[in-house]
């Protein structure tokens, strides 16, 4: 029995309404309880802000990552953040590390819990390449971590939904979270990945997928509708279509109302809206580009169904890496930047473009922006998980510098200054004066996470959950974020303590130890009646076009570590 | 004037990274303080001592400090890595990254060089009285820019790659080059007194002027007119268009 008691921390736990009130925490075998004997090891946390364990709730961080790591080698050497990038040799307790925006898998560990981070969800899994997302995860240390299976341009999907038979999809939803390992449904440019197949994309909500004669639209309720058949602790998590084009805040607003009719079989919301910035573009050319944060935020203040990320945009170089085969095709063609791109057999495209985000340009000026505003413009923290879409907006080692802007209207004010004029005509953030307090940072960083992929046992203190802790050497009411922010970045930048179930992963900002994570995955039970035509119709596709055979498909026990399987009954 | 000679103790077979061995860190030390200064031989750190003869002759500053080497240095890469003054003589052979990232001063081969001379450099000069392998002033694996300024002179061949990626800078080769010379180049200038093969493909800028024969010139360029380089009149040409380029390719 191994026993903590954290004393006197200024706690923030926004899932039991504490807002920073001195009180001690008692940990006992890896879990928070109410008390501890006398024996309980103490770590005196006076003057500090505790939180739970961060936890990001949409990040590329194995699996597709590493198409980014080969085409940017160049990105080994890249050390922008001191302390969380570059080379670093090894030590003791530490493997070597390398890199900035697709550093090896020990320094994403690592990297993460020196920032209080306990928790991730890599955000697309293709199920034909869940193995190597798998291994990636098995050598990612101390974190716990989570995957979304890619189900958006799926054949088997698309006939499903054609062919009225929402029973056998949710079937074969149900099959496709097993063979990956998977936690959640994830639908990136519902039907586009598909027509990327033939060199095409759809356009809208309405625009065909090219053989299959369904819409995005139907792609979208049939596999909410799955997921929600299912009972899956987490809704689908969307990437709408026309992601980065001018104009594209109508159809992502057209795709949120698309969802108020689905009710949701468990306590959250039926909607996760991923990475919105890249789809909060006003305009219709990059002309004429502007900001559609304001209207996309109206919408979401008066709507309770879902909730969003932000994907917001740090200055600096990025490695964009998405599912959206065509999306990373026009990036490469517009930039003239390298491309890779990869078709996922039936299942989908990929793609991955390194960009950078320069502040002199007027439309990276103008993503910037839009971020923050949607940030400060939708009321509801609890709505909201702070992101980067991480490497796609920039590094999650530059969350402490993005906290900043959310928390300070003078920095912010700092950063617009070397905007251009043209840049400020096309955004409204000058004109926002709203600075988030700790404890909304709490909600967006780790609490909303928590409600938002049904896992009770994370982001909060309360007595049961995982002793995930992060410890902060800053003490909210003595200090201003608003104007001390270079504070608040350095606090955020190397926790004072960090705690994984209970163990002491990070003391003064440096790694003291590296026990492994689990892996979280969604079991959802289907009647056998049901699963065995859909195994049937299965069986074809993988006899008539996969290049694999089922039997060496699906992810198997040995690939996982830790594992923690999630029960759901179907409802049939 | 401050002189430090360096020679082999024994001929090595596993690498030696001399990355520290340049005027900056050699200025004004005594033989005894070069002789600790550590470099990675294989996969462990030796005092330089242990590897090399070091005798100092005066002491000065960067820019009046030589260092010689005597004999082949053909398993010792990165001499004169990040050098900013001053001035490397090298009596033989060396192997890859010589003058990588160089910021000034002078670096003089008499011998040939491996792969990756002078990449990334930004200043300085580079003189080598052999010949050289892949990769010259080209930049690091991914990058957008390899060389962005200073000189590199040739006075032997080149294989393949010369100038990859280059930004500023010249690169003057007196005999034949290899394959895809100023490959994705976006500044500078390139002259080539031999023989190409491909030369420029996917230039955006700078300049490339091959004084030799150059066989599969790519279909991706515009022949307009001619221009005079010297008093010699040679063949101009522009592109690649593929990436929207608008180097200049002068070739006879």
């Amino acid at each position: 029995m191994s026993e903590i008691l954290i004393k006197n921390a200024s706690v923030c736990d926004p899932a039991q309404g504490i807002n920073c009130e001195t009180m001690d925490i008692c940990i006992r075998d890896g879990k928070i309880v109410d008390s501890v004997s006398e024996n309980a090891k103490v770590i005196d946390a006076e003057g500090k802000l505790t939180m739970a364990g961060g936890f990001d709730g949409h990040t590329h961080s194995a699996g597709k990552i590493n198409v980014g790591r080969f085409i940017n080698p160049n990105d080994a050497r890249k050390n922008l953040v001191p302390g969380l990038s570059g080379q670093v040799a090894r030590t003791e307790k530490t493997r070597a590390q390398v890199g900035y925006n697709t550093p090896n898998t020990y320094a994403i560990g690592y990297r993460y819990a020196k920032l209080g981070y306990t928790t991730i969800c890599e955000a697309a899994i293709p199920l034909l390449a869940a193995r190597h997302t798998h291994e990636e995860f098995k050598e990612i240390p101390i974190l716990d971590k989570m995957g979304l299976s890619l189900f958006g341009s799926n054949w088997q999907v698309m006939e499903y939904i054609r062919d009225k038979e929402p029973e056998k999809l949710a079937a074969y939803i149900a099959w496709g979270l097993k063979a990956s390992r998977g936690y959640g449904v994830k639908i990136v440019n519902p039907g586009g990945g598909e027509a990327w197949g033939w060199g095409k994309n759809v356009s809208g909500l309405y625009d065909p997928v090219p053989n299959f004669d369904v819409t995005p639209a139907e792609i979208l309720m049939g596999l909410a509708e799955a997921n929600e058949r299912l009972q899956l602790p987490h809704s689908v998590h969307v990437h709408c279509n026309n992601l980065g084009k001018p104009g594209n805040y109508a159809t992502t607003i057209e795709t949120m109302k698309l969802f108020e009719k689905v009710k949701p079989s468990r306590d959250r919301q039926s909607l996760h809206v991923t990475h919105v910035q890249f789809n909060a573009y006003a305009g219709t050319s990059w002309r004429d580009f502007e900001t559609g944060a304001p209207m996309v935020s109206d919408y979401i203040n008066g709507a309770n169904h879902l909730t969003f990320d932000l994907g917001q945009v740090i200055f600096g170089p990025a490695v964009t890496m998405t599912a959206d085969g065509p999306v990373e095709y026009a990036n490469s063609r517009m930039l003239h930047e390298k491309w890779s791109n990869q078709d996922i057999e039936l299942e989908d495209a990929s793609g991955v473009v390194p960009l950078f985000y320069s502040p002199k340009s007027f439309v990276n000026a103008v993503q910037w922006a839009i971020g923050l505003e949607l940030a400060l413009l939708v009321k509801d923290p609890w709505k909201i998980m702070f992101t980067t879409d991480s490497p796609n907006g920039g590094s999650f080692v530059n969350y402490p510098e993005a906290f900043t802007y959310l928390m300070s209207a003078k920095r912010r004010e700092e950063v617009i200054s070397g905007f251009s004029k043209m840049a400020l005509d096309r955004m409204v953030l000058p004109g926002i004066d709203r600075e988030l307090d700790f404890y909304e940072l709490a909600v967006m960083t780790r609490s909303a996470q928590s409600k938002i992929y049904s896992r009770p046992e994370k982001g909060n203190l309360k007595a049961g959950s995982d002793a995930d802790i992060a410890i902060y050497d800053i003490l909210p009411g003595q200090i201003d974020p608003a104007t001390e922010y270079q504070k608040v970045k350095k606090a955020f930048s190397g926790a004072a303590y960090t705690l994984k179930d209970g163990v002491v992963v990070v003391k003064d900002g440096e790694i003291e130890a590296t026990p492994k994570g689990r892996i979280y995955w969604v079991n959802a039970k289907v009647p056998e009646n049901i699963d065995s035509p859909m195994q049937k119709d299965l069986d074809l596709k993988f006899k008539k076009y996969y290049t694999v055979s089922k039997s060496n498909y699906m992810v198997e026990d040995m690939y996982l570590e830790n594992p923690v399987e999630i029960g759901t009954e179907g409802v049939f | 004037m401050q002189v430090v000679k360096l020679s082999l103790k024994k001929a090595n077979k596993i690498p030696i990274e001399a990355d520290n061995v340049n005027p900056d860190n050699f200025a004004g030390k005594t033989a005894e303080e070069i002789k600790a200064i550590s470099v990675w031989h294989g996969n462990g750190q030796f005092p330089l001592g242990d590897l090399f003869n070091v005798e100092v002759e005066g002491s000065d500053s960067v820019e009046n400090t030589m260092i010689v080497f005597e004999g082949d240095v053909s398993r010792v890469k990165r001499i004169g890595q990040n050098m900013s003054a001053g001035e490397i003589e090298i009596n033989g052979n060396v192997d890859m990254h010589c003058g990588f990232g160089m910021k000034g001063g002078k670096v003089v081969i008499n011998g040939d060089a491996d792969s990756w001379l002078g990449c990334e450099m930004t200043g300085g000069e580079i003189i080598l009285n052999g010949n050289a392998s892949y990769y010259v002033g080209s930049g690091y694996r991914g990058e957008a820019c390899g060389m962005r300024g200073g000189k590199i002179t040739i006075n032997g061949n080149t294989k393949d790659y010369l100038g990859e990626h280059m930004c500023g800078g010249e690169i003057l080769v007196k005999g034949n080059v290899g394959l895809l010379p100023a490959i994705s180049n976006n500044g500078g200038k390139v002259v080539i007194e031999g023989n190409a093969t491909m030369p420029a493909s996917e230039m955006k800028n700078g300049t490339v002027i091959i004084k030799g024969e150059v066989s599969d010139l790519l279909p991706s360029y515009k022949e307009e007119g001619t221009e005079e380089v010297e008093g010699v009149t040679y063949r101009k040409f522009v592109g690649d268009v593929n990436v929207g380029g608008k180097g200049v390719l002068l070739i006879k």
